[in-house]
């Protein structure tokens, strides 16, 4: 084949390029053109093998409830019975528990977001990239140092002798006991949830269009018409997305109730702990694990029934 | 309104309009005139001077509370509401007496031809549709000044087109006065009493549509409307010399002999005719040589050369569509005008006229 372009002979594709070629010529051995169509299966695959996983566990822990404890051997006993649920349900402590985790997670939600809000409207509307650059890493300084770390920081600030009653002594405020209460444990759980409520939150801001807002104001609306006729109506999948992830976080949070709460403010999660490490109840574990799951589902599924799944959706149904 | 020290995007634009006109301010981007219609909405505030809307000065009074409505360049509609509801929203922000409002936006939901979609969302409704809620919307609250920020530049030609009809009947049937700002000198030409040329944030004419057209004021403003051949030379008793060729024309000032000038022809006043023609009742009359010819459809465009104006591009319209093969590439011809056609401005320094109606 003499008639070849010369240039083409002697041109040496970068190695780049080779590796690519090689690379597809590999994957096409492994993965012939007639599966092409099942690409998109494959790669979800590993996702899938995940949640199976997790079904297998959560039907392990379904059976497991179904069986109490005996007491004599302290293995679960042969027989299929729901005293568990029953013990669950009967018990004050528990109902208790549980309806401690409901309304820490609501009022974990109405704060976070009161705070997020504004938080991620400043961020979105700056004009300064200095002020955005410097209010994402402040939002992002205590992501990066854990949840049981910060929660130790509060036991410092917060103890009987911490900074904030070292400094309510200096105005002659007798020292109060700040820890191991219900506001301080849906305070930390805020604080711990804010940066995932702002990250949430931002692209649903950044999708309302400035000019709406000035277009509001132009047509005869103040600053708070504007914000609860115009940009909060707007903001609702982001507000209805972020608050899902807040709730759902929160209601099964376990390190901060145990830090914050010192064992008197347990959430589901402490008290599923306790089942499966302490007393080795394990059937009673799994029927508390259980009531959680359930808990989170009915609560997720009546908000994305009564508002969509907000950002969740992923621009699909709203 | 200043941005930075030492920049203005508008600078000394004074200018009264009367009650009731509809004005375009028309420019090219970034010559200041969406920042005029922002300081006259309120959502910019002027460095200096002052706005006054039927007498009264408005610096001091917040957007909210101007009587002013906007549509904006991209609608800015509340995609949460439907038609109606964005219609009612100004009646409902300034405190209207709530049982007159579904009356008084069914009437303006008509007076926009939309009364068959007041329960529609904005995203079910077409381009021009949204068009026409933003606009109800900026005029049912009985604004003092209607603001429109080109709200037409991103429709396709022909809705474009229709949309301009629409403005300039609504604004006839309301008499509310209108500022128009746009960079479309047909939608200008269309629309408008009263035509202002912004550039550099300076105010280069303010005349009626035809005065803009006809007797241009200076080189940018003969440039930006319509379509112009410009000559370079200097100024001589008959009008200017280019090159060593004597070219008939007024000077928009008298000017010395010798004073380095630029005239501009409108592509429409050249007269074209064959070789050896005379040209009657032309002024001037140069052989020449046709370099292109470009069909526009209802027109044929030449491109002359001609030895006499070296370095000219000389473009003519031909509008008479059973000559259109009258000539081909490369033939001789022989063009002209009349001597009123070739409009002289001194070149250099622009001479804007201000804010004061021609």
């Amino acid at each position: 084949m003499t008639d070849m372009p010369g240039p083409v002979s002697r041109l040496r594709y970068p190695l780049g390029w080779r590796v690519m070629d090689a690379l597809e010529r590999g994957a096409g051995i492994l993965w012939p053109r007639a599966l092409h169509r099942l690409t998109g299966w494959l790669l979800i695959a590993p996702a899938l093998l995940l949640v199976a996983v997790l079904c297998l566990g959560l039907w392990r822990i379904a059976q497991g409830s179904l069986h109490v404890l005996d007491r004599a051997t302290f293995l679960p006993a042969e027989a299929y019975t729901l005293e568990n649920y029953r013990t669950v349900l009967d018990s004050a402590t528990y109902l208790k528990i549980v309806w401690r985790s409901l309304s820490g997670a609501f009022l974990t939600v109405v704060f976070t977001l009161l705070l997020a809000f504004p938080y991620a409207y400043m961020l979105v509307r700056t004009p300064s990239p200095f002020v955005r650059k410097a209010l994402l890493a402040v939002l992002f300084l205590p992501f990066f140092i854990g949840q049981v770390v910060r929660a130790y920081g509060w036991l410092i600030i917060l103890g009987n002798s911490g900074v904030v009653n070292d400094a309510l002594g200096l105005v002659g405020v007798t020292p109060m006991r700040l820890l191991f209460s219900f506001p301080t444990v849906v305070f930390g759980l805020v604080q711990y949830m804010l940066p995932f409520a702002v990250l949430l939150l931002a692209p649903a801001l950044t999708a309302i269009p400035r000019e709406t807002e000035i277009a509001a104001g132009s047509l005869g609306a103040n600053w708070l018409q504007v914000l609860w006729h115009v940009t909060l109506p707007m903001a609702r999948p982001g507000l209805v997305g972020a608050g899902l992830v807040v709730a759902t976080l929160a209601l099964t949070d376990f390190a901060m109730p145990a830090m914050l709460g010192g064992g008197s403010q347990d959430f589901i999660a402490n008290a599923v702990y306790d089942q499966f490490f302490r007393t080795a109840d394990q059937g009673l574990g799994s029927a508390l694990a259980l009531v959680l799951v359930a808990l989170g589902s009915v609560l997720v599924g009546a908000v994305f029934a009564a508002f969509g799944a907000g950002t969740l959706a992923m621009g699909g149904k709203r | 309104m200043e941005f930075s020290p030492g920049v203005r995007a508008v600078d000394n634009a004074s200018f009264d309009l009367q009650a009731g006109r509809f004005l375009t301010v028309l420019g090219p981007s970034g010559s200041g005139k969406t920042t005029l219609l922002h300081m006259i909405a309120g959502f910019l505030k002027p460095s200096g001077g002052e706005i006054a809307i039927n007498g009264r000065p408005v610096d001091a009074v917040a957007p909210h509370r101007r009587s002013v409505g906007m549509v904006f360049q991209k609608l800015a509609l509340f995609p949460h509401m439907t038609a109606a509801e964005n219609v009612a929203f100004p009646l409902k922000m300034r405190r209207w007496d709530p049982r007159g409002i579904p009356a008084r936006v069914a009437e303006f939901l008509d007076l926009v031809r939309l009364g068959g979609y007041r329960d529609r969302r904005i995203h079910e409704l077409s381009g021009g549709q949204q068009q026409r809620v933003a606009i109800a919307r900026a005029l049912v609250f009985e604004p003092e000044l209607l603001l429109l920020d080109e709200p037409l530049a991103a429709l396709d030609r022909k809705l474009r087109e229709e949309m301009q009809l629409e403005f300039r009947r609504i604004q006839k049937e309301l008499h509310v006065t209108t500022i128009n700002v746009t960079h479309d000198q047909r939608e200008a030409l269309v629309v408008s009493d009263e035509i202002i040329v912004m550039e550099g944030g300076v105010i280069q004419q303010y005349a009626p549509p035809l005065a803009i057209y006809r007797q241009p004021a200076n080189a940018f403003v003969a440039g930006f409307v319509g379509v112009s051949t410009f000559l370079d030379g200097v100024a001589s008793p008959a009008g200017m010399r280019v090159g060593g060729t004597d070219c008939a024309g007024r000077q928009a000032l008298p000017l010395a002999e010798g004073t380095p000038v630029r005239g501009a022809l409108r592509a429409e006043q050249i007269s074209l005719g064959p070789a050896g023609d005379m040209l009657a009742g032309c002024d001037t009359v140069l052989p020449g040589r046709i370099a292109d010819m470009i069909f526009e459809g209802e027109r044929l465009l030449y491109i002359i050369d001609s030895d006499a104006l070296p370095g000219a591009e000389i473009r003519i319209y031909h509008h008479d569509p059973t000559g259109f093969d009258l000539f081909e590439a490369g033939a001789a011809i022989r063009f002209g005008w009349q001597a009123q056609d070739l409009k002289i401005f001194k070149t250099g320094r622009k001479e804007p006229t201000g804010g004061v109606l021609q």
